[in-house]
């Protein structure tokens, strides 16, 4: 049976679903930027201020929707989760503007080791792919995506920790060094944001509250 | 929290119709329980097995305990009569006795009890009415006609009349479907009040209310018991599907 | 336009045969309170009040001794017949539906429907054959008149009380007895009592079964076993007589008769005017 509820939520989820599309694509570039050179700071830019905009329009349309309606159960969970998570991606946005500055700044990774290089390359992926599991489980609030996310945000833990040891280990240039950490950093951050919205669709669908992290 | 009702095993019958299937749940003492459901779910019936007023129904039948202070008051040497002046009754429609002043009607109870004191009386018309928070609204006449007060005004004039008697339990069917909002608010302010010190037992077909006004929220669906518990987990995250798909709205 | 002018002219000749119909059911009436109160009013004088039937060739006398028994008898009657239609009115109201409750509401149906020098002669079988022309057999067949006006009544009357209040008497904790007589009864009380008012004004004038069990009596009341003067016979006795003064008490009679009958009704009517 259809309410007139229905209408309003799936028209909040899409809006989700584009900001998740986006935020993927600000990481992305600014990614690109950062390891290959590539200039891409105002079109990041512009991404992270739609992404702010969205996120304040879902929060507005949220408490429309428990004006309203008054939601119980499971349309509480979703309108509670949904605002979290449109914050998450926004989030998402804010770091893909950070990690694009570091190369309008100090120009990125340009000239830095190889194993710098690749070490960065290689948490990217990792953490693009945990950004696209979220935007994935997110679509069809599908727990058992979320719950694998668990794994990876600890392998990216890992990953941060044993990079900051190796380079103190290994030492680099200062601009190198700067830089590779901030991107580290912010990546392990995107990570744990992912993390977050996994635990949100795990809230709507079961009502559990878990920590993925 | 002590018990004040521990229901086991109650079925209900009009006539060949089984209208409450096994029921086990147990009610907290001074709290607030609401009972929810959809139309024909049997929670009318429900409570009205609790006071044992479904037996006055020509062709009806109830088996199973409900104890209360530890008696069963279905037990064959239980006087009705008294089971009801400990476990008043406020319904749906508001229905102060017609012909009967607002005195008269609060008054009632205690002198068909053999209550000829009028100082008595007196104190116990204004603890009644200053407990149903009427009391500064009919206080300049009492002597004036109950039907003459409004429909928010003759609800409460009916909680006064049954908590006259002095009850430990107040069971409700429906007391505001057929109030305006600002009547409903007052009686809803005035339900959690005397919660403090009355078990309260509601039948509410708008939940909102249930989730507003109740302590627990009993869900019942054609006669069966769906889920019982705490009202702030049955409407944040309720355990059974049927549960979470009428709170939704997601039946029909 | 003519389809319309059509059903105008319509309209109006059934409202014109609609008012005829109407006067012309008013007009025995009114002719009937006409004639005995013109002719009645100028018999009325205090003597007409104080005076008991004057003997044959007396000249002048009153009605006082008619009234008196006319108060009497119905009197009499209303202490059987409004007790036992009330009870029985209440036990059909109030005590559920059975083959009994069936059977007495027939009984009740056919009891109204006996004409009532039937109820006379019954009353002369079973009470003047043991104690002779009395008092008390003109009661006995005008209570047995009015048990099922009052019965039918009652019970009407405590139907019209809405279910929600026989529960919220008995919700409180009180007993079945005491939620009846005193909540039920005392909300129903002014249809009840305009029941019985009406029942006692269709006695009042009735007039073939007392002549059947009681008879004509000229004197003051003297004694249960003893018959009693009665306005309706008087009516009936003097309205045919020779003498002059006898006609004039007759319409006399007659008049009061009306104006207490007219009376009873229109404090029934008062009384359920004051219902709201």
């Amino acid at each position: 049976m259809s309410r007139i509820i229905d209408k309003d939520l799936k028209e909040l989820s899409a809006t989700l679903y584009r900001m998740g599309e986006l935020a993927h694509r600000a990481v992305l570039e600014a990614l690109i930027e950062c390891i290959e050179g590539k200039e891409a700071h105002e079109e990041v830019r512009e991404i992270a201020d739609t992404l702010v905009a969205m996120a304040d329009h879902v929060e507005d349309k949220a408490f429309e929707l428990i004006a309203r309606f008054q939601p119980v159960a499971s349309d509480l969970r979703t309108i509670k989760s949904y605002m979290k998570i449109a914050y998450d991606f926004a989030r998402f946005g804010r770091y893909a503007l950070d990690i694009s500055s570091i190369n309008k700044q100090i120009g990125g990774l340009r000239g830095c080791e190889e194993w710098i290089n690749s070490y960065v390359k290689r948490m990217s992926e990792k953490t693009l792919e945990m950004v696209r599991s979220s935007i994935e489980s997110l679509k069809s609030h599908n727990t058992q995506i979320a719950e694998k996310i668990s794994e990876r945000e600890k392998e990216v833990d890992k990953m941060y920790f044993e990079f900051i040891d190796d380079l103190i280990k290994c030492g680099a240039t200062i601009k190198c060094a700067v830089s590779s950490v901030l991107i580290i950093r912010y990546l392990e951050r995107i990570a744990d944001h992912a993390a977050y919205i996994c635990e949100s669709i795990i809230y709507i669908a079961t009502g559990r509250k878990e920590v993925l992290r | 929290m002590a018990v004040k009702f521990d229901i086991q095993n109650l079925n209900a019958w009009f006539g060949s119709k089984h209208v409450l299937k096994n029921i086990n749940m147990k009610i907290e003492e001074n709290a607030v329980t609401a009972i929810i459901g959809p139309s024909g779910c049997g929670k009318t019936t429900f409570i009205r097995c609790l006071n044992r007023m479904h037996e006055i129904t020509p062709g009806s039948r109830v088996s199973g305990k409900v104890i209360f202070n530890g008696v069963n008051i279905y037990d064959n040497g239980v006087d009705p009569v008294m089971v009801r002046r400990k476990i008043g009754m406020v319904f749906q429609k508001p229905n102060p006795f017609p012909m009967m002043s607002v005195y008269d009607n609060v008054a009632i109870g205690l002198k068909l009890n053999g209550v000829r004191d009028k100082k008595t009386l007196d104190a116990a018309v204004r603890r009644s009415l200053e407990l149903a928070n009427l009391w500064d609204e009919v206080k300049d006449d009492l002597k004036k006609s109950g039907a003459s007060l409004s429909g928010g005004q003759q609800q409460r004039l009916c909680i006064a009349r049954a908590l006259a008697v002095e009850p430990e339990v107040l069971l409700m069917d429906e007391p505001c479907s057929a109030l305006d909002p600002i009547a409903t608010a007052k009686i809803e302010a005035l339900i959690r009040e005397l919660a403090k010190n009355y078990t309260i037992v509601i039948v509410t077909h708008n939940m909102q209310q249930a989730a507003r006004v109740s302590d627990y929220t009993a869900f019942l669906y054609l006669g069966e018991l769906i889920e019982y518990g705490a009202t702030k987990q049955i409407f944040e995250n309720p355990k059974h599907e049927l549960t979470e798909k009428y709170l939704t709205g997601k039946f029909g | 336009m003519d389809h319309h002018k059509f059903r105008v002219i319509k309209d109006r000749l059934i409202q014109f045969l609609v008012y005829l119909a109407l006067f012309s059911a008013l007009i025995p009436l009114f002719s009937i309170l006409y004639e005995v109160g013109a002719r009645g009013f100028s018999t009325i004088n205090i003597e007409f009040f104080i005076k008991p039937t004057p003997t044959v060739g007396e000249s002048g006398g009153g009605v006082a001794n008619a009234i008196q028994g006319t108060l009497i008898t119905i009197g009499l009657a209303s202490l059987i017949g409004v007790p036992i239609g009330l009870m029985s009115g209440i036990f059909l109201s109030e005590y559920g539906e059975s083959k009994l409750s069936v059977a007495i509401r027939f009984l009740h149906d056919v009891l109204n429907g006996v004409p009532s020098i039937v109820i006379g002669v019954f009353a002369y079988a079973l009470i003047t054959r043991s104690i002779g022309f009395s008092v008390t057999a003109a009661a006995f067949a005008l209570a047995v008149i009015m048990i099922p006006i009052v019965t039918r009544t009652t019970e009407e009357a405590l139907k019209l009380v809405p279910m929600s209040v026989r529960e919220a008497a008995i919700a409180l904790g009180i007993p079945r007895w005491k939620t009846t007589i005193i909540v039920v009864l005392s909300s129903a009380k002014k249809a009840i009592v305009t029941g019985i008012l009406l029942s006692i004004a269709r006695i009042a004038g009735e007039s073939a079964p007392v002549l059947v069990s009681m008879g004509f009596w000229r004197w003051w009341f003297a004694g249960l076993n003893r018959p009693v003067a009665n306005l309706a016979l008087n009516v009936f006795i003097f309205a045919t007589s020779p003498f002059e003064n006898w006609v004039a008490l007759a319409w006399g009679s007659a008049l009061i008769l009306i104006l207490l009958v007219l009376g009873i009704s229109i404090a029934a009517r008062v009384l359920i005017k004051g219902r709201y």
